[in-house]
């Protein structure tokens, strides 16, 4: 398997030896199918209306907007032409996720898969800060307040109220879940206490069983995925930023180890596929959003 | 650790549920739903039967209806106008203020394209989704992909005729070196299809209802608003199990494409006939009735 790798590593570059000199640096992940491991493939859902306006979302279902759905596009086409093929998805009860999974299925063929929605991969919850704007809160409460909400590990934003609109004890997608699991706020660190059940019982079986999964989801719960896979520690996860849109893969064993990817960009082992240099860039852009 | 008591209750009580809804004999991923249901309303569940609500949609027109060709398995996209249509019926059922809890759909994009539309319009892309061969159209054997009306000038009109509008003659069988047999489709790979595959309206009936009866039936035992997005002749299948229809009648039923058909069932499932119903369907059509009865007429062109 891992001559096999090299070998197909090695030519790669011998063709990038001879492409014009004009041409980017644009490394993609050897497809999977020539290994022997178990795929995992993850998405953070493009930009959202919300993002657009700058105002913390966390829970609320805004939708996608036109350049939310051309990043979906551009990770499915990138998926597509690496040869990627799923046989289930799982994804959030939040439409800018869902929609984001439908437009890659679509662009990939694969519309047929199961897709398994579960409120356990939702973004996490922002408390009383949903719906207010960004720069406004910073205004309000000053940088240093928003930033230990926004980037501490383990300090949640103030509650909202149960009578709020943000309750989800008011929205009736979540009527079936035990109303003790409901939030009223999350840090990352409570999102990633509740995510992680349903790897352990759905998701990590499934992959166990040979099946290939792809999970369309948000920034929050990807990063308590990738704590979890990559063993980052809780000061360097709160930092982390995974660019939207772009399609995240990793390799792991029966045990479900990752095996580490070469092009992997610390502290992920696992790989970026696209322009590698432009992937690089964007992951700085998403610090700018409050100053 | 009270919270890993609680997960384990909940995980009990949901596997419990699921079991109830999903028969092995199906052997399809069971995609359904996450939901962690509290142990006594998953007793309740079994006990009790209710009155349910049941829309089915069947989608919007495919490039291929454009193109008059045998489709059947096929898995050609919705036109333009298909798209439309089925925003449509997605408002026409918001509208209606019914809303529904689970949905089924066949494994074919042009049902499954419409039930996204309806889901989108209604504001319910969240709701579990089951995707499952046994709601496919009819497979058209070997006329699959051939233009009906070269089919008709080759064969004569009287015998596609009979391939189309018979209940029980099927058209030509495909074989496994045919790109049309399941078996070359990486869909059906956990699935054992016959060396020989074909379809009547007859053996489409013989594969929808079971399914129905194993999969969706239990979901509107429990008072579920169920909503299928799928395909003429496995709408034919299900409404001819809901409403006895007979088997000369039912081949000749046109079901509209993207215009709801809504049912209400009592709690043996048995239909409740809907005021403005058009005989012999018990369920009526969402939307405006002039142009639905036209468009009904308008389906029986398509060959002459």
């Amino acid at each position: 398997m891992k001559t096999s790798a090299a070998i197909l590593l090695a030519s790669l570059a011998s063709v990038s030896a001879f492409a014009p000199i004009v041409a980017r640096t644009r490394q993609v992940a050897p497809s999977p199918t020539e290994l022997d491991a178990h795929t995992l493939v993850l998405v953070r859902h493009g930009e959202s209306t919300w993002n657009d306006l700058n105002i913390f979302t966390g829970w609320a279902d805004a939708d996608l907007n036109d350049k939310g759905k051309g990043e979906a596009l551009a990770g499915g086409k990138l998926l597509k032409e690496g040869g990627y093929t799923f046989d289930v998805a799982y994804t959030s009860v939040l439409k800018r996720a869902i929609k984001t999974l439908w437009i890659i299925l679509e662009e990939m063929d694969l519309m047929y898969i199961p897709i398994v929605n579960t409120w356990r991969l939702n973004e996490r919850h922002y408390g009383g800060l949903q719906g207010l704007n960004k720069q406004e809160t910073v205004d309000k409460h000053g940088k240093d307040q928003v930033l230990v909400w926004r980037r501490s590990y383990d300090i949640p934003p103030p509650e909202c109220d149960e009578s709020s609109e943000h309750y989800p004890g008011n929205d009736p997608r979540y009527a079936n879940v035990d109303k003790a699991d409901l939030p009223k706020t999350e840090s990352l660190k409570l999102t990633e206490d509740r995510f992680m059940p349903v790897w352990e019982n759905e998701i990590a079986p499934a992959i166990k069983s040979g099946k290939k999964v792809l999970i369309a989801a948000h920034g929050n719960t990807l990063r308590a995925l990738v704590k979890h896979l990559d063993n980052i520690s809780s000061e360097t996860i709160a930092e982390l930023n995974i660019p939207t849109g772009v399609p995240l893969v990793y390799e792991l064993d029966d045990d479900l180890n990752v095996i580490p990817n070469e092009n992997g960009i610390a502290p992920l082992r696992g790989a970026y596929l696209g322009d590698q240099e432009d992937i690089r860039a964007r992951i700085g852009a998403v610090m700018a959003q409050t100053k | 650790m009270f919270a890993a008591a609680r997960n384990a209750f909940s995980i009990a009580s949901r596997t419990a549920v699921n079991h109830a809804r999903v028969s092995p004999s199906t052997r399809s991923y069971n995609s359904g739903d996450i939901i962690w249901i509290p142990a006594a309303s998953c007793v309740a569940a079994f006990q009790t039967a209710e009155k349910s609500t049941l829309v089915l949609v069947r989608h919007g027109e495919s490039t291929w209806n454009l193109e008059n060709k045998f489709t059947g398995w096929v898995d050609v996209p919705l036109s333009p106008k298909g798209e439309k249509e089925v925003v449509e019926a997605g408002q026409l059922i918001k509208e209606s203020g019914i809303v529904p809890d689970v949905a089924f759909t066949s494994l074919q994009k042009r049902a499954i394209m419409t039930l996204n539309a309806v889901l989108a319009e209604t504001d319910l892309m969240w709701i579990p989704v089951n995707k499952a061969w046994q709601l496919n159209e009819r497979h058209y054997g070997g006329l699959q992909g051939l233009d009906k009306q070269e089919t008709v000038d080759k064969y004569g009109k009287d015998q596609v005729l009979i391939w189309r509008r018979s209940y029980d003659i099927p058209p030509p069988v495909v074989d496994k070196s045919s790109p049309h047999h399941p078996s070359n489709d990486p869909r059906y790979a956990k699935f054992d299809f016959p060396e020989e595959w074909t379809e009547s309206l007859k053996t489409t009936l013989e594969r929808v209802t079971p399914y129905f009866n194993e999969n969706i039936a239990p979901q509107l035992k429990e008072g579920k608003t169920v909503l299928i997005a799928a395909h003429g002749n496995s709408l034919r299948a299900l409404v001819k199990h809901l409403d006895n229809i007979g088997e000369d009648v039912i081949a000749e039923l046109n079901i509209p494409t993207g215009t709801p058909l809504v049912y209400e069932l009592d709690d043996d499932l048995k239909p409740i006939p809907q005021e403005g119903a058009l005989s012999p369907l018990t369920g009526r059509y969402l939307g405006d009735q002039d142009a639905i009865r036209a468009r009904i007429e308008g389906v029986k062109n398509q060959t002459k």
